[in-house]
């Protein structure tokens, strides 16, 4: 699975959108989307907020999350704890990414959300890091981390399998015959 | 001691004022927060000499042609006066000093800092300095004692003190004042006073009081206060005699008290009610010069020249004004019984009326609040009350003295009048805003820029099929707007050179020239705009209505009963909200009109009045999406016109009730019926809303305000009153030419009696089986057939005869005026089927016909349970229900069609009645109407019709008619029977 799948998956999240046409409800095969009535807010996935909003039919309502104290909150938080804490949203850093590129005019104080959803991010990341460093070195079977994302899972997975299966083959052939790394094996 | 209060006169900026008067009285020295020191020969003099003494003076003194200075730069100045030079530094402080006083010589100068200390200087020596340490906050003011022994001072710590001067010790210090810490947020300025000559008195500003502490003993010995004074006192000064003291007070209020016997001699109110902070006595004694915070000089002028004015007359004029406190019409009873009163007094009596102010500003607070919230030109409105007040002082002082003792006004402490509301554009935010919305609603955005860049008008339609969005630069300073499919249509008022115009930009329009512009004549301003399908209308401050077409053409005009206060256009449908007249205690007395134009026009509302909350205004007025109006008040409640209730207004919604905090609100932009929305912008903590950032709309749901919405049969019977209410506009579209959504009609109507089932079944299970009935009265036929099999299911064998009665009642009804029933009594029905023919009215039999078979129908549907009955073999009953039967449906049926046939009879007989009794004085009334019935018969055919043409022409009166006389007619029935 590559980001740009994990991306996919996050523009089925609904968003609300101000569109500046009116059209009935349209029936798809994940669901009735509409009625649009100009000036009326609406719920639609990301995938069809940002098709109409290239194409200059909506506006789009930023997520409640995504705004400046929340994201201020939320980045204290993620400093102070040591494990993982609940993200506003399970696609925050691709939700992020996506509306900020595309619509960044209609999201107040864009460039600030950026850089606080950056910081989530790393900090995150860097937990993740450390948890991976403990992990390997205590020599752990395994471990529980919670509130993951999958994007942040993502990004993690290939290097870890990686390097577990690398350290696998090296402490086998230090130590021919023996089974003992294989319960670090995933 | 009668006294004229003059007008005031700007002096200095807004801020922190002092006044006094040089030695000889010739001059008014004030100081202000400009850093000026202004010196006046007059109050009228419109050229005073001004010196700059700083940034900001905060105090002055004047003696011996020294002017001292409490200025900004944290140094107390000496400039010569009058020529205004500077004379070097008296002394510094480390921040700047508060309060600057003389001596009774003029020796020394006693100054208090805000960095807690009291100097007190040797003029001709200013290295003389003696400090007072002691106070833990900033010092407010300082006073020397005439004989130059102690200084008392005040300071925000909440003392006031007594030292020694020669010592630099406390004497006494009084833990009187409220702590604060600064000057500024001190909650008066405490200006003490000692008084002069005798030197026995400290006169302390303390709330609305003054304490009088005597020296030596430093006892406090009297409290002068005023039942008037409702705000703290800021400043006193004794009169040069030392007989008279006077006060200013926070609200504006001047007080003067005779000391000796600690009576207001003198009362006078501010003409705006600002705080008085600087108040000094002329050398004379005669005038006090009085400043505001808002920088304006003011004079009392005729104050007893000296101590030596005649004290009976001063007592006796206090008395009258401590009497005059709770009882207003003593002016008027005196006025009777004291014929020659001294005419000298009376210009102080008609002072006195301006002990109103309080009561009436009550009423200015009132529109203070109106004005935050909703753009009321309070300001405008305030000056009004003021010169209101004004004029009549004014008027005071010019009628002599002899026609002053004409009858006086009497105070009024009745409801007091509200301020008008003034007029707006429903769905935009207060003029005053510089970025502001001009316009919001169903079809696009109107936002107006008025900073310094710019001042533009941006218009952006929801949908951009409608049009693209534009950027128009306002020139012209447009106020109001108004917007529609068609067209944007702006407004400016007139100013002194150019009218006020109306820009009218038709985008719809297929020509190029896509905009047009009318003046209006002059002095007419418009103060209300709306849009409608192919029309503009203006109201205007002439009370005039003018109609344009969209393209330009002027149209209809006519005068609106009232000031505008707001319109709403939609289609054909004008409405028109007005002042009908002056509300009273917070009331709006709103009237409101509703025009239909197009090829039906006619007024549907007469200007009755529009029923608003307690103590609320209009604050939206408009149209649904489907064109029933719709208003809002400030009280956030929605109502929605019902037209099925003749014209009635009926709460729909509270947005209150959504709201969480207490100071928010839902601003609202649109009314959908369907689907029942309520579109509104959600404003924490206003309102309305900021245009940045861009508000985004929610959608409140209606909720009729019915009892007990908590239970299931109230939540029931609320969802089909709002679907009754919420439809009623199927019935006006399609009454007036418009296509209607058939679909969605019935749909509502389905839902409706979904609900009116599920009610039923509800009731039944709670066996309120006459609510049932009444329940099934407002169903339709068929579904009380379904009703009635639902009774006889849960084997309620009596609610289902009844609803049979019922659905056989509906099923005549259906009938109409249609001759309809064999076994009609021969003469009426005879009347009736003349009536049928005189009018030509085709379709009787067929009426017939129809009508059989729905008894048929309703025979075979009302059998069923007896069916079932059967089957389930309880056989008493069964014999019971035939019997039954007949009886009962007969008289209600018959009651019916009588209230519909008698009337020929009837009405005849109502005519006839007289001459029948006439002719046979003994009968009774059942008699009367056997004989009455005899000569009906007798009469001629044509003679009949004739009178069932009169009868069908009076046919809306008839019910009242038989409700007159149902008596008779219950008789007749059982005559007929």
């Amino acid at each position: 699975m590559d980001p740009s799948e994990v991306e996919f998956l996050a523009e089925k999240e609904v968003v609300k959108i101000i569109p500046n046409f009116s059209l009935d409800k349209i029936y798809l095969i994940g669901g009735d989307l509409g009625p649009f009535n100009p000036g009326l807010p609406v719920d639609v996935p990301v995938w069809l907020a940002l098709n109409l909003k290239q194409r200059q039919k909506c506006r789009i309502v930023p997520p409640e999350w995504m705004d400046v104290e929340k994201l201020e909150e939320i980045r204290e938080l993620e400093r102070k704890e040591d494990t993982f804490t609940p993200v506003p949203s399970p696609y925050y850093m691709e939700l992020t990414k996506l509306l900020l590129n595309h619509a960044s005019d209609n999201i107040p104080k864009a460039d600030e959300i950026r850089t606080l959803v950056k910081d989530i991010w790393d900090t995150r990341i860097a937990k993740l890091r450390l948890s991976a460093d403990s992990f390997i070195s205590q020599q752990e079977a395994h471990a529980k981390l919670d509130n993951l994302t999958l994007m942040e899972i993502n990004t993690t997975r290939s290097f870890l399998l990686d390097t577990l299966n690398c350290m696998f083959k090296l402490r086998s052939n230090l130590q021919p015959g023996s089974s003992g790394g294989k319960a670090q094996d995933h | 001691m009668p006294c004229e209060r003059k007008t005031m006169r700007y002096g200095h900026s807004e801020g922190h004022t002092d006044v006094c008067f040089d030695d000889t009285g010739k001059y008014i020295v004030t100081c202000g927060s400009d850093g000026d020191v202004r010196i006046w020969e007059s109050l009228d003099d419109d050229d005073p000499k001004s010196i700059n003494v700083g940034e900001k003076a905060y105090s002055l003194a004047l003696k011996n042609g020294k002017l001292v200075t409490a200025a900004s730069n944290n140094t107390v100045q000496i400039h010569t006066f009058p020529e205004g030079d500077p004379d070097g530094i008296l002394t510094r402080f480390t921040t700047n000093a508060t309060h600057i006083t003389y001596n009774s010589s003029g020796s020394r100068v006693a100054a208090g800092s805000s960095d807690f200390m009291v100097k007190v200087v040797e003029m001709s020596d200013s290295s003389q300095q003696k400090t007072l340490r002691g106070h833990n906050a900033p010092v407010l003011s300082v006073t020397f004692d005439p004989k130059d022994e102690f200084l008392a001072s005040a300071s925000c710590d909440g003392s006031v003190a007594v030292w020694k001067i020669e010592e630099q010790t406390q004497v006494i210090s009084w833990p009187l004042l409220q702590k604060s810490n600064d000057v500024i947020n001190a909650k008066s300025l405490c200006r003490l006073a000692w008084q002069p000559k005798a030197a026995k008195l400290l006169a302390v500003p303390v709330e609305t009081t003054v304490q009088l502490y005597q020296r030596d003993s430093w006892a406090h010995v009297n409290t002068l206060s005023d039942d008037l004074g409702t705000q703290a006192i800021n400043v006193v000064a004794w009169s040069p005699c030392g007989k008279f003291l006077a006060a200013g007070s926070i609200g504006g209020l001047l007080t003067v008290w005779d000391v000796e016997s600690k009576l207001c001699v003198e009362r006078q109110t501010h003409e705006k009610g600002y705080t008085v902070c600087g108040l000094a006595w002329h050398p004379s004694g005669g005038q006090i010069a009085y400043t505001d915070t808002e920088g304006c000089l003011g004079v009392l002028d005729g104050l007893s020249s000296s101590s030596s004015s005649s004290s009976t007359t001063a007592a006796k004029t206090s008395y009258d004004d401590l009497f005059d406190d709770d009882d207003d019409d003593r002016p008027m009873d005196e006025g009777v019984s004291e014929g020659a009163r001294s005419p000298a007094k009376n210009p102080g009596d008609e002072d006195d009326d301006d002990d109103l102010m309080p009561a009436t500003g009550r009423a200015r607070n009132r529109s203070a609040f109106l004005d935050d919230e909703n753009s009321l030109d309070t300001g405008s409105l305030k000056l009004g009350l003021d010169k209101f007040v004004d004029d009549d002082d004014v008027g005071s002082a010019i009628v002599p003295p002899a026609a002053a003792a004409a009858p006086l006004r009497p105070v009024y402490d009745g409801p007091m009048p509200t301020p008008p509301q003034k007029a707006f554009q429903p769905g935009s935010t207060p003029a005053h805003l510089m970025h502001r919305f001009m316009m919001w609603n169903s079809v696009g955005i109107v936002r107006g820029y008025n900073d310094d860049q710019d001042n533009a008008i941006d218009v952006e339609f929801h949908d951009t099929a409608v049009h693209h969005a534009m950027h128009l630069t306002n020139s012209l300073g447009h106020t109001v707007a108004d917007l529609s499919q068609e067209a944007v249509l702006l407004a400016c008022p007139g100013t002194d050179e150019l009218a006020s115009k109306l820009q009218c930009l038709h985008f719809s329009s297929w020509d190029t020239n896509k905009e047009w512009m009318v003046d209006l004549p002059k002095g007419e301003d418009v103060r209300a705009l709306c849009l409608g399908q192919g029309w503009a209308a203006a109201a205007t401050s002439a009370l005039m209505l003018r109609l344009f077409s969209i393209g330009g053409v002027q149209r209809e005009l006519f005068s609106l009963p009232g000031p505008v206060v707001c319109m709403a256009g939609h289609g054909e449908q004008l409405l028109v909200v007005y002042h009908r007249g002056t509300g009273f205690d917070g009331e709006q007395a709103l009237g409101v009109q509703l025009l239909q134009f197009g090829h039906k026009r006619r007024q549907v509302i007469h200007g009755e009045p529009l029923p608003l909350s307690r103590r609320s205004h209009l604050s939206w007025l408009g149209f649904t999406a489907e064109g029933t109006p719709c208003f809002i008040d400030s009280e956030g409640v929605v109502r929605l016109l019902n037209r099925s209730l003749g014209n009635m207004w009926t709460p729909v919604c509270n947005t209150r009730d959504n709201c969480k905090g207490k100071s928010d609100h839902y601003w609202v932009v649109g009314v959908h019926e369907n689907p029942q929305q309520l579109r509104c912008i959600p404003c924490k903590g206003s309102r309305y809303p900021p245009t940045l950032p861009r508000p985004a709309v929610a959608i409140l749901p209606f909720k009729l305000p019915l009892c007990q919405t908590t239970t299931e049969k109230g939540q029931m019977e609320e969802q089909y009153w709002r679907s009754v209410l919420l439809h009623n506009h199927y019935g006006f579209l399609s009454s007036s030419g418009y296509e209607i959504d058939e679909e969605g009609q019935s749909q509502a109507q389905k839902e409706q009696q979904e609900l009116l089932m599920k009610m039923f079944a509800l009731s039944c299970k709670l066996e309120r089986e006459f609510r049932c009935v009444e329940l099934a009265e407002l169903m339709t036929q068929n579904v009380v057939t379904l009703a009635i099999r639902y009774a006889s299911r849960s084997r309620r064998m009596a609610l289902a005869q009844r609803l049979s009665d019922l659905a056989l009642e509906k099923a005549n009804q259906l009938q109409g005026e249609e001759p309809q029933e064999e076994e009609e009594e021969e003469p009426l029905q005879y009347t009736r089927r003349n009536t049928g023919s005189g009018l030509g009215r085709p379709g009787s039999a067929g009426g017939q016909h129809r009508v059989t078979n729905v008894l048929d129908s309703m025979i075979s549907s009302s059998r069923k349970p007896t069916a079932l009955l059967s089957s389930s073999g309880s056989t008493g009953k069964l014999n019971k229900t035939p019997v039954l039967k007949p009886l009962a449906p007969r008289p209600k049926t018959k009651v019916q069609h009588n209230s519909q046939i008698e009337t020929g009879f009837q009405l005849w007989l109502e005519e006839n009645r007289r001459i029948l009794l006439a002719d046979n004085p003994e009968l009774e009334e059942t008699d009367v109407i056997k004989e009455a019935m005899g000569r009906f018969r007798t009469l001629s055919a044509d003679d009949r019709l004739v009178r069932c043409l009169t009868q069908v022409c009076v046919c809306a009166s008839l019910i009242n008619t038989w409700c007159y006389d149902t008596l008779s007619v219950r008789e007749m029935i059982y005559l007929l029977d």
